[in-house]
């Protein structure tokens, strides 16, 4: 007998019928083709299914669907806004911090948990947001770089922001 | 030569899609009617299987079809020695072996069904090494080693035993070399197996249609071999199946020789009509494709007290596993790099390719060079510390250099690169200032090591590729290789953009391979598509450029020879006003009386290896590497007393790529493949217990280099000494990288706290164990 339960994925209210024990990661793949989330290892070590969950940065395979009734999730697909890229997947573009591209989805989503919770974050909050993330491409300087570079282009753009709101 | 877009980073041509999540990987692709597979993996490493009972599974919800290896007359494939049946007949040979496989609608329905099958096995003896396989009186782990089909008497196997091939090679007087050496140095070494473990998991999806043709989906950087091996399975025409490969999530070997694809193909054909699609688990993804490395080594060096080698003799010993068709380029081609970047005037060197009961042996990043330049590179720091010379002052000793020959006895040319510079960029950057002095909590050290590669690949290996012109006067370009992270796309479009003088935004590369559509090449592999793609390239531009005179040459009514292209137009050098434009010639040249000038402007080229050859098979010596790319690495590093962990504060990699035509691409290179070496060194390695099982075959136990990881600066420097064959004068470098850094840290180390390590990786208890057992305390 299927359940059911209502969440909102990407800004749109989804109800969702569901069999019991399915993880996130498998209702987004199997059941909404929202396959820019990726598995890797299906235990919460590798990244690659990283979406997030009401504000914060989540394994969604290791996420049970059971428990996301009225939650807000975001996945790689619901960043982009009308064509235009954000400035995280920007950054990660100018900085050629994408090699195979397969890890980049959950580092981008972690990255957008980061910055949204922690606008001002140090070095070292980005290298404890990238300690949850294997990249077997590029050796992690080019990401570590997009990753300040976002940082810094999304600090100047609230900056620019509020000195507009201010006039 | 000034060059207009090689030399500069463009866009990545796939960036977008890969960082908005849409860039389709074959996990990402859903076919109308698609079933789902799972497998059966023995628990076994060696046994023979008594009954298999699958009635219970048969009946379980969604269930289509239940398959063992007995349901037909076996299939034997492999590319060299086809000795591999895509599901276990009577024996199982490792453990992660396929046993059965349920096909479902559901993964979970073929996950619960899998669970009803009942296997009974005997066991049989273990061997998880090569040296306890080889011993007298082994149980053979394929009993009918001899019967099975080999492409060539070049990998006979040795009958009776566990070695399921040997290759040898002779060159100078060994006996002779070694009386002349004032120093002869012997040493064992063993290079643990290592998963190329990309983030991206094995799959693949297959589908036998009603008319027998077959369609494959895969994550396999080598389409073209996989639609070979398929069809010889099946016995239907190669031009009967069609392969399609996706975006690759990553690749580093093991993706690059079919591993899951027949097994896939196979399942698929119980069920005709319906695409079956097998995803691996992690676990899998280590058990059951194909591991690397795996390698013992025994090394003896002779030298004169000048510093001059004089003999090197070595014994190769490669446990590759329960199937040895992919680790056959393995040991062949750690035997012909195991005597590196310097010149011995004797050699002899023979390798033994041994049956164990381990997952099999494959490619893994520059697969055969850094276990045997892993030996030697230790080797020659041990030397000169028993010479008392210094040990740059000995590789400079002996390095390859113009008239200098390696151990197949290829000669080098001054335009093969220059190691001495490569060598001076890693001395400033590393040894040029003081070492820091042991403190209350660290031991610093430094080390380095030299490393050289040619591409492993068989003779006839080529690369192809087909230039359109279009209306418009843009061009697409349609190759085969895989992109699987290196640049390979960027840098396509970098090469055609400058031999077809136009800017980069106007040649569109084809990103998606089929083999029904795209030209064909052999593998994307052994860092050789720069040069045989960039110089496939070339080729087919300069053809287009021809055919675009040629119809030029008629318009104007001038003789080609005095015709100029420059990417817009093809004009008259001396009267440049005298011109047509290129998008008019691709449209179809109308003249005045309404007819049609000149051909369709669409080419094709490859480009082959010149001078490839086999090795001979009485010496074991030949043109077999061409184009070799060599360099240095070295490493400051500093030994946590209290946790013997290695922290490394500086990294320097210096290598002669001939032309560097994407900066930022080839940096990226560098500093992952050197990641990926440190994780060889320190942290990775694949362990068994004595029954065969990976006791670590997770990313939890596994332990790939995380961001903490990484050295804390990494200096980069690339001498450009044009390659004589390289397009625009590049060479492959996109493996090299991982091959000096193991033993460059395990100098470092020795520097660091006196204790020589033979085997990596180096963990920080065996460091703790040496530093308590008498290092320095």
């Amino acid at each position: 007998m299927d359940r059911v339960l209502t969440l909102t994925i990407n800004g749109v209210k989804r109800t969702i019928y569901y069999e019991g024990n399915e993880t996130l990661l498998e209702i987004l793949r199997e059941k909404l083709n929202l396959t820019g989330t990726k598995f890797g290892c299906g235990y919460g070590v590798c990244g690659a299914c990283t979406v997030v969950v009401n504000g914060e940065a989540v394994n969604s395979c290791k996420t049970a669907f059971r428990n996301l009734e009225g939650a807000e999730v975001l996945t790689i697909e619901g960043l982009a806004k009308d064509g235009k890229l954000h400035p995280i997947q920007q950054a990660f573009i100018d900085a050629n911090a994408v090699q195979c591209g397969f890890c980049t989805p959950g580092i981008i989503m972690r990255l957008y948990a980061l910055f949204t919770n922690n606008p001002d974050a140090s070095e070292d909050d980005i290298m404890e947001a990238l300690s949850h993330h294997l990249c077997r491409c590029t050796g992690y300087e080019s990401i570590i770089t997009a990753a300040k570079l976002a940082r810094d282009r999304l600090m100047e753009g609230a900056k620019l922001a509020q000195q507009y709101m201010k006039k | 030569m000034a060059f207009k877009y090689v030399g500069r980073d463009i866009q990545r041509p796939d960036a977008i899609e890969r960082v908005t999540g849409k860039a389709i990987f074959i996990d990402d692709i859903r076919l109308p009617h698609m079933l789902h597979a799972k497998v059966l993996r023995s628990k076994y490493a060696h046994a023979r299987i008594v009954s298999i009972d699958t009635s219970e599974a048969e009946s379980m919800p969604g269930v289509y079809k239940v398959i063992t290896g007995r349901d037909r007359e076996p299939i034997y494939y492999g590319d060299l020695i086809k000795d591999k049946t895509p599901l276990a007949v009577d024996k199982v040979r490792h453990i992660g072996d396929a046993v059965a496989v349920v096909v479902a609608d559901t993964e979970r329905h073929a996950r619960r069904a899998l669970n009803k099958i009942k296997v009974e096995y005997e066991p049989l003896p273990v061997y998880v090494d090569a040296l306890d396989a080889m011993k007298d009186g082994a149980v053979l782990i394929h009993e009918n080693s001899d019967k099975y089909f080999r492409v060539s008497d070049f990998y006979r196997p040795v009958p009776n035993t566990n070695i399921a091939t040997k290759y040898e090679i002779h060159k100078g007087d060994v006996r002779q070399g070694f009386e002349d050496a004032d120093l002869v140095l012997e040493r064992e070494f063993n290079f643990s197996h290592m998963s190329s473990a990309a983030i991206e998991v094995h799959a693949a999806i297959s589908l036998v249609k009603e008319d027998g043709t077959v369609e494959v989906w895969t994550t396999n950087v080598g389409p073209f071999v996989v639609r070979e091996t398929v069809a010889e399975m099946f016995g239907i025409p190669i031009s009967d199946v069609r392969v399609h490969v996706p975006y690759i999530g990553g690749c580093f070997g093991y993706k690059s020789d079919p591993s899951i694809e027949p097994l896939v193909a196979y399942i698929s054909s119980f069920v005709p009509g319906y695409p079956v699609k097998l995803r691996l688990t992690r676990e899998e993804d280590f058990t059951s494709t194909l591991i690397g490395r795996g390698i013992r080594e025994r090394v003896k060096i002779g030298v004169t007290k000048e510093g001059k080698f004089t003999a090197f003799e070595a014994e190769l010993y490669l446990s590759t596993g329960a199937y040895a068709d992919t680790g056959a380029p393995v040991i062949v081609g750690a035997v012909q790099s195991s005597g590196g970047a310097y010149e011995f005037p004797n050699a002899h060197v023979v390798g033994y390719l041994v049956y164990t009961n381990t997952p099999p042996v494959g490619a893994l990043r520059a697969y055969g060079h850094p276990e045997p330049q892993f030996a030697l590179e230790r080797m020659v720091d041990i030397i000169a510390r028993e010479l008392g010379i210094s040990p740059m002052e000995l590789r400079r000793k002996n390095f390859l250099k113009e008239g200098r020959r390696n151990v197949v006895g290829e000669v080098f040319k001054s335009s093969d690169g220059d190691l001495f510079k490569c060598l001076a960029n890693v001395e400033e950057a590393i040894f040029s200032g003081e070492k820091p002095k042991e403190d209350k909590d660290y031991y610093y050290g430094r080390g380095l090591a030299a490393l050289i590669k040619a591409p492993i690949a068989p003779p006839f290996a080529a690369k192809s590729c087909h230039i359109k012109f279009n209306v418009d006067g843009s061009v697409s370009v349609n190759m085969s290789g895989a992109d699987v992270g290196q640049g390979l796309f960027t840098e396509v479009r970098q090469i055609a953009a400058e031999a077809l003088k136009m800017p980069p935004e106007k040649v569109r590369v084809y990103t998606e391979i089929d083999t029904q559509f795209s030209p064909w090449e052999w593998q994307t592999v052994g860092s050789a598509f720069t040069l045989q793609g960039g110089n496939a390239i070339i080729k087919a531009a300069n053809k287009a450029i021809r055919m675009l005179k040629e119809t030029a040459s008629k318009v104007l009514k001038r003789d080609i020879e005095v015709l100029e292209y420059d990417g817009e137009y093809v004009y008259d050098k001396s009267y440049p006003s005298v011109r047509v434009a290129v998008k008019d010639i691709c449209r179809g040249y109308v003249t005045e009386d309404g007819t049609v000038i000149g051909d369709v402007v669409q080419v094709s080229a490859d480009f082959r290896m010149p001078g490839a050859q086999r090795p001979d098979p009485k010496t074991g010596m030949g043109r077999t590497g061409v184009s070799y790319t060599m360099g240095v690495q070295g490493c400051e590093i500093r030994i946590e007393k209290k946790t013997g962990k290695v922290i490394v504060d500086k990294f320097a990699t210096s290598l002669d790529v001939g032309k560097v035509i994407s900066p930022s691409n080839i940096r990226g290179q560098v500093l992952g493949g050197s990641l990926m070496g440190l994780g060889e060194a320190l942290t990775e390695g694949i362990r068994f217990d004595s029954n065969g099982k990976i006791v670590n075959a997770n990313l939890v136990k596994y332990k790939l280099p995380t961001v903490y990881d990484i050295p804390k600066e990494h200096i980069v420097k690339f001498v450009e000494t044009p390659d004589a064959i390289g397009p625009f004068g590049a060479r492959g470098m996109a493996e090299h990288p991982v091959i000096g850094v193991p033993p460059a840290i395990l100098n470092a180390i020795y520097d660091a706290i006196g204790h020589d390590f033979y085997e990596v990786p180096v963990t920080p208890e065996k460091i703790k164990d040496a530093l308590e057992k008498g290092g320095k305390s």
